[in-house]
């Protein structure tokens, strides 16, 4: 039975998230959808809703129309995406041993622990990107002795730096975090008593994990795969700062489209495919993990 | 009604009092020692805003920036920010020292009469290389060709950067094909886009500003890029105390120049001081320590003077009479053209 007091509580617990969700959701994609369906105005921004010499609504489908007869941008997204799968997984082989041993550490430790994985956020993100150039560099330590090691067994020597290798160093090195602490908050969860269970009966090490904990941690996976996935599509500066002559994300198109060209609607036609994929893929993510939890 | 009276005057009072000129400059585009200068002259304050291409200047304002009293956008910028109405005319009557300006970066086809803008500075997009290692492989830079002809680019393979500015690298290639920087015919277009893309696996990257420290430090011998950041690589080389130097050299084909001009916003809060600054910088000494520091052209006869003779000395950057001729400023492009450029661009960057 709903009493007004109800309604009330309801309102109160469901009404800030929905009002985020309107404020920085619902209403920028609006606007971006509106942007997608105008013409760009001369100096950037939009041309006048109304135009000035007919007075008539100027609306157009042609942004569209110019993306999805030119298969340059398809293939753009085709190689964001290759490049956020690809990031997602390394992100996800490198974070679920270092989750699971801070889940398994003693819990004076765990804190600490998941204090150093939050430690980068302290400084700015540009800087610690351009960290990564000082190490992928031509002269860097790790480069030239990697270098060396290869000259021995007569491998011609690498270029790190500016390569799409170094892009994905990049988008692993700052997505990793978003791994990490899902998983850790899932895997601390664990009852240890399940693992002493399947060992009774019989189970080996790599059996308890694969039956037991990687089961039970999938929701931790989901979540982490979403949050670095999502992100990691989207990127510009990355690709800008390390990425070389090929390196270009969609990120990268969109970012010009605003800056260099000084075509909103056509910027708001990519953000506007861009954020359907990242909502599919989110809706993906939710659905596999409900299905998985029944 | 008076508490509102109040309140409004209590609102408006800061605007009003704060005696502080708003500069929306380039990076590192003015010299420590002028503002302070300018500060004490005006008993002002300067606060300083920065931008690293027009492209921001301009999107910026598109999206209603205000607040700004002086900007100093390129030349070429200058008619369509005036045609948006973001400018207001100047008052020449508070701007003596126009006089020490030289004629030849006047009245230009971007503001005639130079209704809104004044020359600050200028940049040459040129090329910038290590010197020694140009000799070991005996390599003449004194053409676009070292950027664009893979027969020269294999003994460099990964070592050249490129301007990350669509503009940039057509322009570049239009000089290396023998057009015009602001020729727009679809055909020469697509000439020069072969030719980059045939350059391009031999570049290591695109690159904005990056390419300053990458010669400094010799991971990078060969840029596409402004003069002043050429400039920079050099300084930064010596300061290291590198074996090599790095030189500037304007391509026999010709180049783009760019002429940075002051400009006062229409929405100025402090009008008065925004001329007060601008006459301020075009004094000799306050325009020559700007080239200095920065290793600019200068447009200002009375800076001459004040100007270290090493960078005086720099051909590239105070070009003898026949090479300015060849030098170009690039002109806007309409609306279909940016689009189809940005076409080729994306096309150029995802191959």
């Amino acid at each position: 039975m709903a009493t007004p007091q109800n309604r009330l509580h309801k309102w109160l617990i469901g009404g800030p998230p929905l009002a985020y969700l309107v404020v920085f959701f619902a209403i920028p994609v609006l606007i971006m959808v509106l942007a997608s369906l105008r013409n760009s105005g001369d100096f950037g921004g939009l041309a006048p809703l109304f135009s000035e010499e007919s007075g008539t609504l100027d609306l157009t489908t042609e942004n569209y129309g110019r993306f999805f007869s030119d298969l340059i941008y398809t293939e753009l997204f085709l190689k964001s995406f290759a490049y956020a799968a690809i990031t997602t997984l390394v992100c996800l082989v490198i974070a679920y041993p270092l989750a699971m041993l801070i889940a398994r550490s003693a819990k004076k430790h765990r804190d600490l622990l998941v204090l150093l994985v939050i430690l980068p956020f302290w400084s700015n993100f540009l800087i610690r990107v351009y960290a990564w150039m000082i190490i992928l560099g031509p002269q860097s330590v790790f480069v030239s002795a990697l270098n060396r090691v290869l000259g021995t067994i007569g491998i011609e020597p690498v270029t790190l730096l500016y390569t799409p290798f170094a892009v994905i160093v990049g988008l692993v090195y700052v997505h990793l975090p978003f791994m990490v602490l899902p998983l850790y908050a899932n895997l601390e969860k664990h009852d240890p008593a399940l693992l002493d269970a399947a060992q009774d009966l019989g189970a080996n090490a790599w059996r308890r994990f694969w039956r037991v904990t990687f089961p039970l941690s999938l929701p931790g996976v989901y979540a982490g795969a979403a949050l670095v996935f999502i992100p990691a599509l989207g990127i510009f500066a990355i690709p800008d700062i390390l990425g070389g002559t090929e390196g270009i994300m969609i990120g990268n198109v969109i970012k010009q489209q605003f800056l260099d060209t000084r075509d909103w609607p056509f910027g708001s036609v990519l953000s506007m495919v861009l954020t359907v994929m990242a909502v599919a893929l989110a809706g993906l993510a939710a659905w596999v993990a409900r299905q998985s939890r029944t | 009604m008076k508490k509102l009276l109040a309140l409004m005057l209590f609102v408006s009072l800061p605007a009003l009092s704060a005696d502080e000129l708003h500069l929306y400059n380039w990076n590192d585009y003015i010299a420590p020692e002028a503002v302070k200068a300018f500060e004490a002259q005006c008993k002002c304050k300067v606060v300083q805003d920065f931008y690293g291409d027009n492209e921001e200047l301009v999107a910026k304002l598109a999206a209603g920036a205000k607040g700004y009293d002086v900007m100093v956008p390129t030349s070429n910028y200058v008619a369509g920010m005036a045609k948006a109405g973001w400018l207001q005319p100047l008052d020449k009557g508070k701007l003596p020292n126009f006089k020490n300006l030289m004629p030849t970066y006047l009245n230009t086809e971007f503001d005639p009469g130079n209704k809104y803008s004044v020359p600050y500075a200028m940049s040459i997009t040129l090329i910038g290389y290590n010197d020694q290692k140009m000799k070991e492989l005996g390599i003449t830079v004194d053409s676009w060709a070292v950027i664009f002809d893979p027969r020269i680019l294999q003994k460099i393979k990964g070592k050249v950067t490129v301007l990350d500015s669509q503009a940039e690298v057509m322009a570049a290639a239009l000089k290396y094909h023998g057009y015009s920087v602001n020729d727009r015919d679809p055909a020469h277009w697509q000439q020069a886009k072969e030719t980059i893309l045939k350059a391009k696996p031999y570049w290591a990257a695109f690159m904005a500003q990056g390419y300053i420290k990458e010669l400094s430090t010799g991971n990078i011998w060969v840029v596409h890029g402004y003069s002043n950041d050429i400039f920079q690589a050099d300084i930064g080389a010596q300061e290291a105390k590198q074996k090599f130097r790095i030189r500037h050299a304007l391509p026999k084909e010709g180049a783009v120049l760019a002429l940075d001009a002051m400009v006062i916003a229409k929405t100025a809060p402090r009008p008065d001081l925004a001329h007060q600054f601008i006459n301020f910088m075009l004094e000799g000494k306050n325009s020559a320590a700007l080239t200095n520091i920065t290793g600019s052209g200068n447009p200002n006869t009375e800076a001459m003077q004040f100007i270290k003779p090493e960078i005086k000395s720099i051909k590239a950057v105070f070009p003898d009479a026949d090479s300015a001729k060849r030098l170009e400023q690039l002109k806007d492009m309409n609306k279909k053209e940016r689009k189809l450029l940005n076409r080729i661009w994306t096309e150029i960057k995802a191959k």
